[in-house]
């Protein structure tokens, strides 16, 4: 798997960890144990995806600044998978 | 509103066609337990639910269902695409080519159209909470029998994720009807629907009776 | 399995209604590689199929 590729895996694991964690806790609000875990989880998961952005391409508009070519509209498209 | 994130919630990179499977996993996308009618479902009943929670929950779930409807549509896509036209009509894809060619269309196995009868806004919770269980067991069941034909480790994998995520689901949406009944009296938990009868003062704890007023 | 329900006492409960017990979060899996493909971080919610009886 090529740099790229695991990167965007990475990303894809630590925002999983997320989404389960908040529906975890949009069923328990005070599982204060569960928020530490998320906040953690969230620092990490924002740190990862600006690195991808500025080595590849922006995952989402927050990340899209660009100057010589509209980066966003020019990105692969998620469902292109092993055919690049 | 909503923003969107330029990947599949899991990724997916399926090297080998098969319209046949193609043909059945479709039935994921817009068939009668599946991913679209699931986003539809709990998104069109935050409107009617009393309790913040609640709502939240639907959202959130809502919107993880419109991740895994990119994600069953990518699966359609890769095991169709580069087809020969031998391959299709070898495969018994020709009846869906002919109207869609290759493209993503919500339709289920046998060809029937996305309908939204397949999913119910009742405007009650505990009806509407009640159906959201089903349904996560539906689209389980789904994919168990989804699960039996395939045999490829690249459709598989995404396909046993899509499985897992139902039953974290119907874990979640039974919290949020233990939520609800945690609000209502219950001796009768039939009593009145609180996203319809409005507020009086029931000489009682008013805050409790009434939160959403 | 006749024994957690007499130790939830889960017959305590109002009748005509449906419950599922609250999932008390202890632990979440370590490698999330393994949560990722097991489709839960919660090692109590990662039910597969098996499609075979006895496994």
């Amino acid at each position: 798997m090529d740099n790229e590729k695991q990167m965007l895996k990475d990303i894809s694991m630590i925002d999983f960890v997320l989404v389960d964690l908040m529906l975890y806790l949009d069923t328990h609000p005070y599982d204060r144990n569960a928020m530490e875990y998320y906040n953690h989880y969230n620092r990490i998961k924002n740190r990862m995806e600006k690195e991808f952005s500025m080595k590849y391409y922006p995952l989402n508009k927050n990340m899209a600044d660009s100057t010589k070519e509209w980066r966003w509209g020019m990105a692969p498209l998620p469902w292109e998978g092993g055919c690049r | 509103m909503w923003s969107y994130e330029k990947r599949l919630q899991y990724p997916i990179n399926i090297k080998e066609p098969n319209a046949k499977l193609a043909q059945i996993i479709i039935s994921q996308y817009g068939g009668p337990d599946g991913e679209m009618g699931a986003s539809m479902r709990y998104l069109s009943q935050r409107y009617s639910m009393p309790y913040r929670e609640v709502a939240g929950v639907l959202t959130d779930i809502g919107t993880e269902e419109l991740a895994h409807l990119e994600m069953v549509a990518t699966i359609v896509h890769q095991l169709t695409r580069n087809l020969s036209m031998e391959e299709i009509e070898k495969s018994g894809f020709a009846n869906y080519y002919v109207d869609h060619t290759v493209g993503v269309w919500p339709q289920a196995a046998g060809g029937v159209p996305f309908n939204a009868c397949e999913f119910q806004v009742k405007g009650d919770i505990i009806t509407d909470l009640t159906e959201d269980m089903a349904a996560e067991q539906k689209a389980r069941s789904t994919y168990d029998n989804i699960l039996r034909v395939i045999k490829d480790p690249d459709v598989c994998d995404p396909i046993r994720f899509l499985r897992a995520r139902e039953i974290v689901h119907f874990q979640r949406f039974g919290e949020a009807l233990r939520m609800t009944q945690d609000k209502l009296n219950s001796k009768n938990f039939y009593a009145f629907n609180p996203g319809f009868d409005m507020c009086e003062d029931c000489g009682g704890n008013k805050d409790e009776c009434c939160k959403t007023c | 399995m006749q024994d957690y329900f007499k130790e939830e006492q889960i017959d305590k409960f109002p009748v005509a209604m449906a419950y599922v017990p609250w999932q008390y979060f202890d632990k979440m899996y370590d490698d999330l590689e393994k949560a990722f493909d097991a489709g839960t971080i919660f090692p109590e919610l990662n039910k597969p199929f098996t499609g075979r009886r006895c496994v």
